[in-house]
């Protein structure tokens, strides 16, 4: 992580490293979904269309290649910069969470309002032993989503929170 | 789905879901049902349902189902012992006119299909009878049923549908008067019980204005109550008028009497009324009217026969009678506000606001006149919207943010366009004041503002300069010019601040809010930095709430700024994680 802005500290804990993989075959699909798409669209304006400029439709197997060219570096950055980006922690009762990469964001939920744990697993998620906990209270802006925990991990923290959540809970919304 | 109970472990029920009857204040971890994500049984599905137990039971008492009550005492309302009721026989007369439109359509086809035969007839015939008996066997097998504790609805007709509503959990009542119901004395009651999605909520169709009355005290009460004083408070208002005196100060108004009594904290003189149209909604009334006229000569126009050629020499007729083309266009802009006006004046005729027992009150309508009742203690805070030409004339609507609300837009409002200072005097007085005045973003957040404003215009303007589309890029430049007072303006509302009991955040231009919620509402924060805040050392904090919107944004604070708002309103829950200071 590059140098820490603003009064907030790094979460504690890191994500499990297999979540690069799975970020990874993310990107990949994205990326493959994107270039078909350009491929798609290139056959489009490649095929002789009054309105379409000679020099445009002679050249659209250009736009695939400039996609695939510019999206590729993103594949191969996108899951190590997440992986660095990605942090969470609970502690004093409260969960505190971070994620994105090129934008970030930083959630804080107290365990006493929360509502809901769910521990979740994705075909990927699940070959490769990882889990989502996704946090729910009362209001979308204060529930929280971890992804890329090792299932063990997940486990321990969704039993944790969901025993504290019980003990703590507080009506006020 | 883990539980925090961990003797539960049904996959996809909520955590709400407590041991059932006999629980105490607060089961479940839900207060706020506005989550969508509910899947827990229904309150109210089937007899003996009881106390649902997924949606949160609020920090009321325990649902005390052992002590059935006689079928007796609940009901005052001069109604005598109060059984299994039905909807007043009156409905009857409305539900045909009610069906007739979609009766027309089949009726149309057995008497074209049938060539306006005699068999025809006989059957269309049949075909109305047919439904008049079915709306009374409908009538005949509604029925509904207050006892101490909750409300049954029953109807046994295809199959036996019972629903029961837990008093305990009705959040509001809505007394909606359509105009023919207000002809035959009759009101439909909505019974908000905060489940979402109209299905689940109790709705008798019709009962009279009377029973309306005595019902909703007796339901919100939770106790047996005697019908209101009819008109009390509303027989107070009628000296008002548009030239009479000045508008009721807030709170400080019509002391009717002791708590039970409706205390009115607000009523909207009716010259008000002509604030309406500034919002600018209304405005577009007329062209939405004109759209409709001409997509229903597309619809149309083959039967009328309406050729393309027809159509072109149409339209070539009118470009040549300009001055023509001019007064529909002059007639549409002195429409829009006289129909904005009277659009506005007929939702909003006579809005009166009471508190009565623990509820606010609010009234309004003049052809279709509404009641409807919000839970003072599911009241979290207000939200006040002023567009341009509304801030221009100093004037703001006001919203209440309650938890669990459905159809919050309309139900919640609070007072429509009235004078701001007015409005914040009710404010204060019927959600609670906020005494501090808000702090600016920095002065990089003006730069955002601007940048965002002006900066997606210039490339259409090039781009249009460059195809030669000169028009178009003046358009885009004059928009761009147009960008900076828009954007200095949308700065200048920037803002947040916390005076010790409730937060407030305010943004926007062309119509801008602000917010002011109640601390102990907050159930989280979030805080997102894109790529270009980051560069601009901003960031937008948004407070989770459990009621409203679901969050209010700070937008573009500073990073430290922002922070220290979150640590201000809960500092428990951001101390933790800060770096060193503090």
């Amino acid at each position: 992580m590059r140098g820490q802005r603003g009064p907030l500290r790094d979460p504690a804990e890191r994500v499990s490293r297999r979540a690069i993989v799975l970020w990874l075959i993310e990107a990949l699909v994205g990326f493959v979904l994107l270039v078909g798409g350009a491929v798609l669209v290139a056959n489009w304006i490649g095929g002789g269309w009054e309105i379409v400029p000679d020099w445009l439709s002679g050249n659209a197997w250009m736009l695939p290649v400039a996609v695939g060219a510019v999206m590729l570096p993103f594949v191969v950055v996108e899951p190590l910069w997440r992986y660095a980006v990605h942090r969470w922690e609970l502690s004093g009762d409260v969960v505190y969470a971070r994620s994105g990469w090129l934008s970030r964001e930083w959630v804080f939920v107290p365990v006493s309002r929360i509502q809901t744990v769910d521990k979740a697993q994705g075909w990927f998620e699940r070959a490769l032993g990882l889990a989502t906990v996704e946090i729910r209270t009362a209001s979308h802006a204060g529930s929280s989503t971890i992804k890329g925990l090792d299932y063990e991990v997940a486990a321990r923290l969704a039993e944790e929170l969901a025993r504290r959540a019980q003990e703590l809970r507080d009506d006020a919304t | 789905m883990t539980h925090p109970d961990p003797g539960d472990p049904r996959p996809g029920s909520d955590l709400g879901s407590g041991p059932g009857p006999g629980t105490g204040p607060g089961a479940g971890l839900d207060p706020g049902p506005d989550t969508g994500t509910d899947t827990g049984p229904g309150p109210a599905t089937g007899p003996g349902a009881g106390p649902g137990p997924a949606i949160g039971s609020g920090p009321g008492p325990g649902f005390g189902f052992g002590g059935g009550p006689g079928p007796g005492g609940a009901f005052g309302a001069g109604a005598g012992p109060y059984g299994a009721r039905r909807l007043s026989p009156r409905v009857l007369l409305i539900d045909p006119i009610r069906l007739l439109p979609s009766l027309l359509l089949p009726l149309a086809g057995v008497l074209i299909a049938g060539g306006f035969s005699p068999t025809s007839f006989g059957w269309a015939a049949v075909g109305v009878a047919g439904s008049a008996v079915y709306a009374v066997i409908r009538w005949a097998t509604f029925t509904y049923h207050l006892t101490e504790d909750r409300l049954e609805l029953t109807r046994a007709f295809i199959g036996r549908l019972a629903k029961t509503i837990p008093l305990e959990r009705i959040r509001g009542i809505d007394i909606t008067e359509p105009p023919l119901h207000r002809l035959l004395g009759l009101a439909v009651l909505k019974i908000d019980t905060g489940a979402g999605g109209s299905e689940q909520e109790g709705t008798l169709d019709a009962v009279t204005m009377e029973q309306a009355r005595a019902l909703r005290t007796a339901l919100l009460a939770r106790r047996p109550a005697p019908p209101l004083p009819a008109r009390a408070a509303g027989a107070a208002g009628i000296g008002q008028d548009a030239a009479g005196q000045g508008p009721a100060a807030p709170g400080a108004t019509a002391e009717a009497g002791p708590e039970p009594v409706a205390r009115v904290l607000a009523r909207v003189p009716r010259r008000w009324l002509t604030y309406g149209p500034l919002s600018g909604a209304y405005l577009l009334t007329p062209f939405a009217l004109a759209a409709g006229a001409v997509g229903l000569v597309f619809q149309w126009g083959e039967e009328l026969g309406l050729t393309e050629r027809s159509a072109r020499q149409a339209l070539e007729w009118v470009w040549a009678h300009p001055y023509l083309l001019v007064a529909v266009a002059a007639l549409l802009v002195t429409a829009m506000p006289i129909v904005g006006a009277v659009a506005y004046a007929i939702f909003n005729w006579d809005f009166t606001l009471r508190a009565r027992d623990g509820y606010l009150v609010a009234e309004r309508g003049l052809i279709t006149r509404r009641t409807v009742s919000l839970e003072r203690r599911r009241i979290r805070g207000y939200e006040m919207t002023e567009a341009l030409l509304e801030r221009w004339a100093g004037v703001a609507r006001l919203w209440a943010v309650v938890t669990g609300l459905g159809d919050s837009a309309t139900r919640g409002q609070l007072l429509p366009v009235t004078p701001k200072a007015f409005a914040s005097g009710v404010a204060r007085e019927a959600v609670g004041p906020f005494a501090t005045s808000l702090r600016p973003h920095p002065p990089r957040a003006l730069r955002r503002r601007l940048v965002r404003a002006v900066v997606p215009w210039l490339p259409v303007a090039v781009a249009a300069f460059v195809l030669g589309w000169a028009v178009v890029g003046v358009v885009a430049l004059g928009l761009a010019v147009l960008g900076i007072p828009l954007g200095l303006d949308r700065y200048r509302s920037l803002g947040h601040a916390y005076d010790g009991a409730r937060l407030s955040v305010r943004s926007g231009s062309l119509r801008r809010a602000q917010a002011v919620v109640e601390r102990r509402a907050v159930v989280g924060w979030t805080m997102r930095q894109t790529v270009f805040q980051r560069m601009a050392g901003l960031i937008t904090v948004t407070a989770g709430v459990g009621a409203g919107s679901g969050g209010y944004p700070a937008i573009d604070t500073g990073e430290t700024q922002g922070v220290e708002f979150a640590h201000e309103v809960t500092p428990d829950w951001i101390r933790p994680f800060l770096d060193d200071l503090s």
